[in-house]
């Protein structure tokens, strides 16, 4: 269960996020909470950093071409070393030496990925060593998942107007049919699963239908989306407000 | 195997969930055998697996049959059903009777969808992780056959062993280390639907039909199916590598 801390920071990611780094690295007994984006397994754009130490950190990853967080872009499965001193030399051979002087000894690295869409990732840095509590790994899943659903949106503001609106922000990604469709229409328009995603859901809002309607929709071939049908309707139906 | 006794299967099973515990296996696709495994040793018509995310909302992981129509059957149990009423009581529940007014007026989405798919019984036992739950087994029936108590522990212990399956417990970062490997289980099985639908669309089939394909594949080359999904979705894996219905 999340805590309610936790609960309060997600609410206000859709708002200005400036404090937000340091309430999150304090609400997750760390020092340091880096976000960083990707495009094609590449870190692209650091958009959260709580300090010197964590865009240090990041930085060398850049520069050396390996580190945790590219592997967990690679792979998709996050990395918790929370003791450091146990990590293997030739692990990271080119980084581990080069951040020998930054206080880190305890090393959180989780994707923000809706299963294969990998959008960044989240460092978290301790400069003691010790394993995550339940509660803060509670609160970490759930910051990378509001953290994932909050930049599938964030190129499209009027999309993004519609998922601030639509409480709970998750709705509809719990069913499989959602992620059926989502693979059926990346197929269909040659985009990225992002993309089909952000199309699926724009079509849904202007519509003023149910995600999972559309999706099942899609996957039994009853409706067939263009491309066009990423642009939400400039005005649209009033019921599906608020 | 339908000439085994029945205890000659139960320990037939077994082993086979030793032998399959090992270092680097593929864990979705081993909770859907054992999915199997309860179909066969319980008599059943169905069984799904279903886990608890961070915010405390039951996923599906693994179903012994992965029909569209099951699957949803398992979703509608985010907010209502068996399922969720036994992962917060932390109890097993036997022989619930999804016609009755009760079952109706307290699951009316689940129970409707339920009697849609033909099942009359459910039953639902906890995945135990010290004293409390982690997610549920259910069981359901197409007639209003009754688990007996000995079915009821076996089925027991088959939800244990999914439990030991998703937690492979190491001592230091323990819990840690568990919610990692339940967010690991829920994160693979939505890329298994992505790529199911990606294979749909490039062979105009049903996702059901692109599983199995997918699932054949991934048995054949000694792959988990959430690696092939992946390499799907990145591109890695070439889909005309897979032979399609």
């Amino acid at each position: 269960m999340l805590s309610a801390e936790m609960t309060e920071i997600l609410r206000l990611l859709h708002g200005e996020s400036g404090a937000l780094p340091d309430c999150c690295a304090a609400v997750l007994g760390v020092d340091h909470v880096v976000v960083s984006l990707a495009v094609d397994g590449q870190i692209t754009e650091q958009l959260w950093s709580s300090g010197a130490t964590g865009s240090s950190f990041e930085d060398l990853q850049f520069t050396l071409g390996e580190g945790p967080g590219l592997d967990v872009l690679r792979t998709g499965r996050m990395i918790l070393e929370h003791d450091m001193s146990k990590v293997a030399a030739d692990r990271w051979p080119a980084l581990l030496p080069a951040m020998a002087h930054l206080p880190i000894a305890a090393l959180f690295c989780l994707p923000l990925a809706l299963g294969g869409i990998t959008l960044g990732v989240l460092t978290a840095l301790r400069s003691t060593a010790r394993p995550m509590t339940g509660q803060e790994m509670d609160d970490v899943l759930a910051l990378v998942g509001g953290l994932t659903l909050h930049f599938l949106a964030a190129d499209e503001d009027r999309v993004d107007a519609w998922v601030a609106v639509s409480a709970p922000l998750n709705r509809g990604l719990h069913r499989e049919v959602v992620h059926q469709a989502t693979g059926m229409l990346s197929v269909q328009l040659g985009v990225s699963l992002a993309r089909a995603l952000l199309t699926l859901r724009a079509y849904t809002y202007s519509h003023g239908r149910s995600i999972i309607d559309v999706a099942q929709d899609i996957v039994s071939r009853r409706l067939r989306l263009d491309e066009d049908d990423s642009d939400p309707d400039p005005d649209p139906p009033e019921e599906t407000r608020g | 195997m339908t000439t085994m006794s029945r205890e000659q299967q139960v320990s037939a099973v077994f082993v086979q969930v030793a032998d399959s515990l090992i270092d680097d296996f593929d864990l979705i696709e081993f909770l859907q055998q054992l999915c199997g495994h309860c179909v066969m040793l319980l008599d059943v018509s169905a069984a799904g697996i279903l886990l608890a995310d961070e915010r405390d909302i039951l996923q599906t992981v693994a179903a012994s049959d992965e029909t569209t129509e099951m699957l949803e059957l398992f979703a509608l149990q985010h907010d209502q059903g068996p399922c969720l009423e036994c992962y917060s009581s932390g109890r097993a529940r036997t022989n619930i009777d999804l016609g009755n007014s009760a079952a109706v007026s307290a699951w009316p989405a689940f129970a409707a969808q339920a009697r849609r798919s033909g099942l009359h019984t459910s039953h639902v036992f906890p995945l135990r992780l010290r004293d409390r739950a982690v997610g549920a087994l259910n069981l359901f029936h197409h007639g209003s056959q009754s688990l007996t108590s000995q079915d009821a522990s076996l089925a027991q212990a088959l939800a244990d062993v999914a439990t030991i399956a998703l937690l492979q417990q190491r001592d230091i970062g323990r819990e840690q280390q568990e919610k990692a490997q339940l967010q690991y289980a829920l994160t693979s099985r939505i890329t298994i639907e992505q790529a199911k639908g990606i294979l749909a669309e490039r062979w105009n089939s049903t996702p059901d039909t692109a599983f199995r394909a997918l699932r054949s594949y991934a048995r054949t080359h000694q792959l988990r199916v959430s690696d092939c999904a992946r390499g799907i979705i990145d591109q890695t894996l070439d889909t005309d590598d897979i032979p399609h219905p």
